[in-house]
């Protein structure tokens, strides 16, 4: 895998001919080898807390804090997020930083990461205007246009629950494309992070797609991430290897959460 | 007893348990109405109350002061872009923004009082309105690919379903956002955020005697089918008697409840 100097919907569209039948047998068999996972790992009973796993958890690979943990980094993040919702919703953008928390504030008024951008100083403040700029206009030359006839969703929430309610998996997926009624695969998903692509951002990856998997019973075309540090994009056509893979990468998690608490 | 079927949510499955709800279905009568009303005349209510499926899942607990936001807007904008869609192909994103724009008119106008959802989105800044259309075109897809999948005739619903309690001063409310016509009977589709809760089952029930209640001739759907993307799953109950009385008895407990907390808030 390498970065591809080419613009994201490009990428996802990619060669119309070569995209496989979908695959609506994957899922079930998915299911059932995590949930044996998760009865071998924490056994039948309830537990007081569900032990949850997200794509952030994914991400630091079951590590409880990493740099990019910070308050600071969480709020680049939720702005680049935004504005990115903005960019597919096709919202003419003068200024990404108050675009951006302007919707935030209207999305989520009381969220107390808001409270932390109100308390920066003038130096901080433009240091992360610069910052969430410089994200912004290498998403833009990165992104290219996204038609609304390919259904763009963003921000899709997927929640799936495993030994009966003993583990959370939670995703939230930054955009999705296609529809699961075509005679081929046809979604395809992207993640955007703000931070350089690594190890982590390949479990991201194959973590959507299994989600994605869980969720509509149908195996998606391919997923992707975009990184608006560094204008990487990396992208994987998604078949059951990846999705077996991905799910090497909960029970890893899972296992290691199971140890620790 | 009321059962509760769950599914995966595929279209197969979809299709199956519209294909399997049951045909002999649970009709209202007079008696049933004046029945329920005298339990609701008989639960004191300072002032009108208005229940949902919400509310009955919630135990009757208060809710938060309600307000609008990229979320809350997002079914009534997703909703209406849908049958949009539908009359006059076009893509979901020009649909949500010409509802938008519809709803701003209105505003501009002097037709929307405040408080609603026009009188709001007329407030907002350009970057908020922008969110507002991006969870529109989120609710307008997540519907569309649901009801795409289906193979009977099947619409948007028009509106929720109400009915007004004689003399109990109350409002029920039920949710729906796809109405799926078969030869034997209609089936009422709601799509809901999240995973379904211990409570989804009683949320079910109640959407289901509401729109019995407010069926002409009191027929309650084949089947009221609570669809959760978020998490895959579908739940299903049927439009048996057992069922509809179910969920009356849930909204009058619910209404007791209500009176409940306000007395002891009063306190």
């Amino acid at each position: 895998m390498e970065p591809v100097p080419e613009l994201l919907s490009e990428v996802l569209r990619g060669d119309r001919t070569r995209r496989p039948r979908r695959d609506l047998d994957a899922a079930a068999g998915l299911r059932a080898v995590l949930e044996d996972h998760v009865f071998a790992l924490f056994g039948g009973g309830r537990h007081e807390s569900p032990v949850a796993v997200s794509s952030a958890t994914l991400r630091s690979g079951g590590q409880i804090l990493e740099l990019s943990d910070s308050a600071l980094s969480r709020a680049r993040g939720v702005l680049i997020s935004t504005v990115f919702r903005l960019l597919v919703a096709q919202v003419h953008v003068d200024d990404p930083f108050d675009a951006a928390l302007s919707a935030w504030r209207g999305e989520r008024p009381h969220d107390s990461l808001l409270d932390v951008l109100s308390h920066l100083d003038a130096d901080q403040c433009a240091r992360l205007r610069a910052d969430v700029s410089s994200h912004f206009n290498t998403l833009v030359r990165g992104l290219g246009p996204i038609p609304s006839s390919w259904r763009p969703r963003t921000s899709q929430r997927v929640r799936q629950l495993l030994g009966g309610g003993t583990v959370t998996l939670s995703d939230v997926i930054d955009l999705t494309v296609g529809s699961t009624h075509h005679e081929f695969a046809n979604i395809a998903l992207v993640d955007v992070t703000t931070s350089p692509l690594g190890a982590g951002a390949e479990r991201v990856m194959r973590y959507h797609a299994l989600m994605q998997t869980l969720r509509t019973s149908v195996v998606p075309l391919r997923t992707s991430i975009f990184s608006s540090a560094t204008g990487e994009l990396w992208t994987l056509d998604v078949d059951r290897e990846l999705l077996m893979r991905s799910m090497d990468d909960v029970v890893t998690i899972l296992a290691r959460l199971g140890e620790s608490s | 007893m009321s059962t509760l079927v769950q599914r995966r949510l595929t279209a197969r499955d979809v299709n199956e348990l519209i294909a399997d709800a049951p045909t002999d279905v649970a009709m209202v009568s007079e008696d049933h109405r004046a029945s329920l009303a005298s339990r609701f005349r008989a639960v004191p209510a300072d002032e009108h109350r208005r229940l949902d499926a919400w509310m009955v899942e919630q135990a009757g607990r208060p809710p938060g002061p309600f307000a609008w936001s990229p979320t809350t807007a997002r079914r009534i904008l997703g909703n209406n872009a849908l049958r949009r869609v539908l009359a006059t192909p076009d893509t979901i994103l020009n649909a949500v923004r010409d509802e938008v724009a519809d709803q701003l008119l209105r505003a501009v106008k002097g037709y929307a009082r405040p408080g609603s959802l026009g009188h709001w989105l007329a407030g907002v800044a350009h970057p908020v309105l922008g969110l507002i259309t991006a969870e529109a075109v989120n609710w307008a897809t997540q519907g569309l690919d649901v009801a795409e999948g289906v193979e009977a005739t099947w619409r948007v619903a028009s509106s929720d379903a109400y009915y007004d309690v004689a003399g109990g001063r109350t409002t029920l409310r039920g949710r729906r956002d796809l109405v799926v016509d078969t030869d034997d009977g209609s089936l009422v589709i709601r799509i809901r955020s999240g995973q379904p809760g211990k409570s989804a089952g009683p949320g079910l029930r109640s959407d289901l005697v509401v729109a019995t209640l407010a069926h002409p001739d009191g027929l309650a759907p084949r089947r009221y089918l609570g669809l959760w993307p978020d998490a895959g799953l579908i739940l299903g109950v049927d439009g048996t008697m057992e069922n509809v009385r179910a969920g009356a008895r849930d909204f009058v407990r619910t209404a007791v409840a209500q009176r409940r907390h306000t007395l002891a808030r009063a306190a």
